[in-house]
C-alpha cells in the first residue's frame, strides 16, 4: 500500500496549495501582486499545452509536431466560428489530427518505398 | 425555500457551462483512466489518485512513475511540482471569494483543478460580475458536476481499458481540451503575450526536469503580461 500512500501525500499537498490563498489569506493582495494574477491562466495554460501540441512525445518531429500543430489551428478555428461550442472544436481537431496523422505516415510510407 | 428562485440562474448558468466542458473531458478521461487501468498498481489503487488528487495531468505522471518503480520521494517531488500551479490558481481566484464563509472556501479549494479555474475566473471576470453568493453558487455547481464526471470517466477509463481500440488515438485530446479553456481568456493584448510567452519558454525549457520547464513558462508569462498590462494600462 506504499503507493496508496504516496497518491495520498500527493493528494494533502495538492489540496495544501490549492487552499492557501483560498482559505488563509483574508486581504486583498498588494497592488503590485494583484496586478499579476489576471495572467495566471493564460501564461499556465499556454505552459502546458503549447510543448504538448510542439513536441507529442517530448521531442519535436516533423511528423508528429505538424498534424499536432495542424489540430491545434483547425481546434481554434472551430471554436471562434462555431459559437465556441467546445465539444465540437474539440473533435474537429481530433478529426484533424488523425486525418494529418494517417496523411504524414502515408506520406512517409511512399517516400521509403517498398523495401 | 423562499432562495430558489435566485440561485436557479446562476446554477443553471453553471451547469450549462460545465456540462460541455465535461463532454470535452470525456476522450481524456477515458484514455487516463485506460492508462492508469493498464499499469501494475491493483486498478483501484491507481484510481484513487482521482479522488485523492482531482488533476489528470498529476494523476497520470504520479502513476506512471510508480508504475515505472520510481522512489516514492521523487514521485511525490515530480507531482507536486506539475500540481505547483494550483498555489497560482488560488491566488488568481482569492480576490473573488474573500467573501464567501470558511467552510465553503475549504471545499472550494477541493475542486479548484484546471477547468473549474477555468470556468470560474472567466465568469467572474466577464462583463456581467456576479456578487459573492451567485459566484460561490456558480463556483459550487461547476465543482458538483465536474467532479463526479471525473469519477465517472477515469472510473470508467479503468474498467473500459482492454475493450477500447488501441487504434483509437486520444492522446492529443488532453492538449486541444486545455486549449479551448485558455481561448476564453484571451481578451487583452497582455493576455496573448502571456500565453506566447508562457509556451515558448516552456518549450525551450521542456528539458528540465520534473516538469519543471511548465512552471518556467508560467513565470514568463505572468511576467511578460505584468509588464505588458502595466504599461498599456
Amino acid at each position: 500500500m506504499a503507493e496508496l500512500l504516496t497518491l495520498a501525500v500527493i493528494g494533502l499537498g495538492t489540496y495544501a496549495m490549492r487552499a492557501a490563498f483560498l482559505v488563509m489569506a483574508h486581504r486583498a493582495p498588494p497592488a503590485r501582486v494583484a496586478r499579476l494574477l489576471p495572467y495566471v491562466g493564460p501564461a499556465v495554460l499556454a505552459a502546458i499545452v503549447v510543448p504538448a501540441f510542439a513536441a507529442p512525445h517530448g521531442t519535436i518531429t516533423l511528423a508528429e509536431t505538424a498534424p499536432a500543430l495542424l489540430a491545434a489551428a483547425a481546434a481554434w478555428l472551430a471554436w471562434r466560428h462555431l459559437k465556441r461550442n467546445l465539444p465540437i472544436a474539440l473533435f474537429v481537431g481530433l478529426a484533424v489530427w488523425w486525418i494529418a496523422s494517417w496523411a504524414v505516415s502515408a506520406a512517409g510510407g511512399l517516400g521509403l518505398g517498398p523495401s | 425555500m423562499t432562495t430558489l428562485a435566485a440561485p436557479k440562474p446562476v446554477v443553471h448558468r453553471a451547469v450549462r457551462d460545465v456540462l460541455p466542458v465535461v463532454l470535452a473531458y470525456a476522450p481524456f478521461g477515458l484514455a487516463l483512466g485506460a492508462t492508469l487501468g493498464a499499469t501494475h498498481l491493483p486498478a483501484w489503487v491507481a484510481w484513487a489518485s482521482s479522488p485523492l488528487m482531482f488533476g489528470g495531468a498529476a494523476q497520470l505522471l504520479a502513476v506512471q512513475m510508480l508504475n515505472a518503480g520510481a522512489a516514492g520521494v521523487l514521485v511525490v517531488l515530480g507531482a507536486l511540482v506539475v500540481n505547483a500551479r494550483m498555489l497560482l490558481y488560488s491566488a488568481a481566484l482569492a480576490p473573488h471569494t474573500a467573501a464567501w464563509p470558511r467552510r465553503w472556501r475549504w471545499l472550494a479549494a477541493y475542486f479548484l483543478a484546471d477547468p473549474v479555474y477555468a470556468l470560474a475566473i472567466t465568469r467572474f471576470t466577464g462583463a456581467d460580475a456576479d456578487g459573492p453568493r451567485e459566484r460561490l453558487r456558480y463556483y459550487v455547481a461547476v465543482g458538483l458536476v465536474m467532479w463526479p464526471a471525473w469519477m465517472g470517466l477515469t472510473g470508467a477509463g479503468v474498467l473500459l481499458g482492454g475493450v477500447l481500440p488501441t487504434s483509437l488515438r486520444l492522446d492529443l485530446a488532453a492538449p486541444l481540451t486545455f486549449l479551448l479553456l485558455l481561448l476564453p481568456m484571451l481578451t487583452s493584448r497582455p493576455a496573448y503575450a502571456a500565453a506566447v510567452a508562457g509556451g515558448t519558454v516552456a518549450v525551450a525549457a521542456s528539458g528540465l526536469p520534473l516538469g519543471l520547464g511548465l512552471l518556467a513558462g508560467a513565470a514568463a508569462g505572468i511576467a511578460v503580461g505584468g509588464w505588458l498590462g502595466g504599461r498599456d494600462g
